[in-house]
């Protein structure tokens, strides 16, 4: 594509899609297991993220073309290819790794408010209200901006990485070292950080952005770039997560207990006010995430199974969605209300359970952007198809053996 | 034998034997040709060992949920080459979306139902509803242990609009008649959920006239993405229907190419009132208004006057108000629809007429605007230029669209 201005404005007019599940991609799930895996394993685990970068890409690529050429969304054409039986079945486990999702969004928010000092009876009815209302009641565009425009916030971790003067020879030999630990926690941590960032939902997500912004098949490639870029700002994001976490607490052998932990990642930029720092990171990814999670879950769901939907509905016009989307809130505030709920534990697992069925949503995916009929000249390269189908096996792999790991433990 | 009714559901995976007995295959699909009432079942197709077989509808025996029998031997089994543009029910219209035509709105097809007509099997309705879903799922006598009574929706199939062009064929005459008399708004909110490729479908089913007044009420983004990819001689005829003010709504938003291209096949008249329109600011009365009114002179009666609305009708939206204007095209009045009809007809229509009329200037702002015909009660506030000449009318709905609350406006997704 040539740098002249009508290619540069083509692709600020197509701009979204990507960008923005690149951001909603870095929600507390994401900043919990990034943390957690540079404090437990240090630099070493970074080699990870090259491989899930190019397979990050791949899958979001996919599902966006199919959006772009088919027109239609992820759960349409699971719908109209496999039929209702394999879809409803889908969608029950995709709605309880969402629901999974939306109660790390609110674990997140709750650590982050604890941080101030707000216990989580009192700042999780205020989140989930806060969420609902925004949605249902507010103007969309304007809540994005200012979620979009919050995040921002992520800077702060490329500055902390860089202030805590990691060796970067160390890191740069990390990043391109494979390493591997047959232990539970480590697959756990893979299967976690597989999952955080190839979340299953995005891949619904991103189709449905693409679909509604109506990108012609002609601008494709600058729909694409988008993705592209999306999808690199994602992980230069966890990067540095890492780091930062790999400079400071790895070093200094804390383990991750809860959101006060974590925070300590921030303290050589942000010294005595890391906490602070982190936490308003944290709870407006939170935040963000939870506004759109449960959304996208429930129009997904009721657009798979032919039920009406829409925030301008009411609970008479539209009762499955109504219900899917405050469900999904109040079930994930009322989880997280429970005394003692081990919040960054739930985060993790919330993760693992995206990593999970990740196989089953790509093996979908694969059959479809295969398909002549419905993609014409885009189906899938031979490179695509390899990369995507060793995804594939390598997940279904990782997950066999961590539960089989963990039934024998 | 042909049932008197049943369900797709009941039917596909079925084995099918023949007479003796023996398994030729599973029932995987049927196609199906568009009569005359409902689409007539012209043969079974079922799998056996990874092939596709077809016999057609005469051979067929029993096709009932317990037993699928047909009457011919392996021999002349063939196996299935399909011809151009052969329908199937379960690969064309089972779980896709459909137009329902009475309820402007759009479904996905959970079921079929088929029953018997003139002596052969057709597609009587589809079932979008929750009882459709769980039966296709199996799950249907568990659920009714539950609840007892589950949600069911049929609907029939003179109400069912197709979107796939593959099915378009089997959409009925009735229901396109049904979708060409919908209102605008009502079809313009079944346009903005179907998918992308199936719009064309859709669009072609309806004339001119409705198409363009369906598109206008279009969010400007969608709106300004379906005249484009429409074919250009289409959409210009669509656009010359449209009143010039919705017209130039829709140019406004395309490309310069684009709109030069589409102004450019218009008829000469149409597209020069439409881009005296274009000049204007878009916030202004003067990008507003519709530039075609009612206008007559001073020096006629009410009947007159009457008979010169009669003519005008045919080309001009609002005629709810007649403006009286002098030979510089200069408002002296304005009267009322109603006034002409209570009013005696021999009357000259000065009498009759509201002098010292309101009016706002091109360059208006729409709060003035709104101010005005709140303030005066008025369906329409007339535009005057310049040198007081009259313009065009604002009207009191394009108002309100400015000024209707966030909230109210029709949001289907979040905008991505």
């Amino acid at each position: 594509m040539k740098l002249n201005k009508k290619n540069i404005l083509l692709f600020l007019s197509v701009l979204g899609p990507g960008i923005i599940t690149a951001n909603v991609d870095n929600d507390a799930g994401g900043i919990a297991t990034y943390s957690v895996a540079g404090a437990t394993f240090g630099y070493s685990i970074l080699w990870t993220l090259i491989p899930i970068t190019i397979a990050l890409i791949v899958v979001q690529e996919m599902c966006a073309r199919m959006g772009v050429v088919s027109g239609k969304t992820l759960a349409d054409m699971i719908r109209e290819n496999f039929g209702v039986k394999t879809t409803a079945y889908l969608m029950l486990f995709l709605l309880l790794a969402d629901l999974g999702n939306t109660v790390a969004e609110f674990a997140g928010w709750a650590s982050a408010m604890e941080i101030f000092g707000v216990s989580k009876y009192i700042s999780v009815p205020i989140g989930a209200f806060l969420v609902w209302w925004l949605v249902v009641k507010g103007s969309y565009k304007i809540v994005e901006k200012i979620f979009l425009f919050a995040c921002t916030i992520y800077l702060t971790y490329i500055v902390s990485a860089v202030l805590a003067h990691p060796p970067w020879g160390e890191i740069v030999l990390a990043t391109v070292t494979p390493s591997f630990e047959f232990k539970p926690s480590y697959l756990m941590m893979l299967v976690g950080i597989v999952g955080t960032t190839i979340a299953p939902w995005m891949q619904f997500y991103i189709q449905s952005a693409v679909v509604e912004k109506g990108v012609a098949v002609e601008n494709y490639n600058a729909c694409r770039l988008d993705v592209i870029v999306g999808c690199i700002l994602t992980d230069v994001v966890a990067f540095f997560i890492i780091v930062a976490c790999g400079a400071t607490l790895f070093q200094q052998g804390i383990h991750i207990n809860d959101a006060k932990d974590a925070a300590v990642s921030l303290a050589p930029l942000a010294g005595k006010y890391a906490s602070a720092l982190f936490a308003i990171g944290l709870a407006n990814a939170s935040l963000f995430a939870a506004s759109i999670l449960p959304l996208a879950t429930a129009y997904c769901v009721c657009e798979a199974m032919g039920w009406e939907s829409g925030v301008d509905h009411d609970f008479k016009s539209a009762p499955q969605f109504m219900w899917l989307y405050t469900g999904l809130i109040v079930l994930g505030a009322l989880i997280i209300m429970i005394p003692n709920a081990p919040l960054i534990a739930i985060m993790l697992i919330s993760q693992v359970a995206n990593g999970a069925l990740l196989p089953f949503v790509l093996i979908f995916m694969l059959i479809l952007i295969n398909k002549k009929e419905l993609m014409g000249e885009y189906v899938n390269s031979k490179f695509f198809n390899l990369i995507a189908w060793l995804t594939v096996v390598v997940m279904i792999v990782l997950t066999l053996v961590l539960v089989v790991q963990t039934i024998i433990s | 034998m042909t049932p008197h009714q049943l369900y797709l559901s009941s039917v596909l995976k079925r084995p099918l034997t023949n007479a003796a007995g023996q398994l030729l295959g599973r029932v995987c699909d049927l196609a199906i040709t568009p009569g005359e009432e409902f689409p007539i079942v012209s043969q079974v197709l079922f799998r056996r060992d990874g092939q596709t077989y077809a016999i057609a509808w005469d051979k067929v025996v029993l096709f009932n949920p317990r037993v699928i029998s047909v009457s011919s031997s392996s021999a002349d089994i063939a196996s299935h080459q399909e011809s151009e543009g052969e329908i199937h029910v379960r690969r064309d219209i089972l779980d896709k979306q459909i137009v329902d035509v009475n309820g402007a709105k759009i479904v996905r097809v959970n079921d079929l139902k088929l029953g018997r007509h003139n002596n052969a099997l057709c597609l009587m309705s589809v079932d979008v509803g929750f009882r459709g879903l769980l039966r296709r799922m199996g799950y249907e006598k568990l659920w009714g242990m539950f609840q007892k009574e589950i949600p069911e929706r049929e609907i029939s199939w003179e109400f069912v609009g197709h979107l796939e062009a593959n099915a378009a064929r089997l959409t009925l005459t009735m229901a396109r008649e049904q979708l060409g008399e919908m209102h605008p708004a009502d079809l313009a909110h079944i346009i903005s959920r179907v998918p992308r490729q199936n719009i064309r479908t859709v669009l072609n089913s309806l004339d001119d006239e409705t198409a363009g007044e369906a598109i206008h009420e279009l969010e400007p983004e969608l709106r300004s993405r379906i005249i484009s990819e429409l074919d250009s001689e289409r959409a210009s005829d669509i656009l010359e229907e449209m009143s010039p003010d919705e017209a130039a709504d829709v140019i406004g938003d395309l490309t310069a190419e684009k709109a030069e291209e589409l102004l450019g096949l218009m008829d000469a008249e149409d597209a020069e009132e439409i881009q005296e329109l274009l000049e204007h600011e878009e916030d202004s009365a003067g990008g507003m208004m519709n530039n075609s009114f009612v206008s007559i002179p001073a020096d006629i009666t009410v009947d007159q006057a009457l008979q010169r609305v009669r003519e005008q009708a045919a080309e001009v939206d609002t005629i709810y108000y007649a403006y009286v204007l002098d030979a510089d095209e200069q408002p002296l009045g304005v009267v009322s629809l109603k006034e002409l009809l209570v009013h005696d007809g021999a009357l000259p229509v000065v009498e009759v007429m509201t002098e010292n009329l309101k009016s706002v200037p091109i360059d208006a702002d729409p709060k003035d605007i709104l101010e005005i015909i709140a303030k005066y009660n008025l369906i329409a506030v007339p535009v005057l230029d310049e040198d007081n000449k009259m313009v065009g009318i604002v009207t009191v709905d394009d108002i309100l669209e400015i000024f209707l609350p966030l909230g109210l406006k029709h949001k289907r997704h979040p905008s991505y």
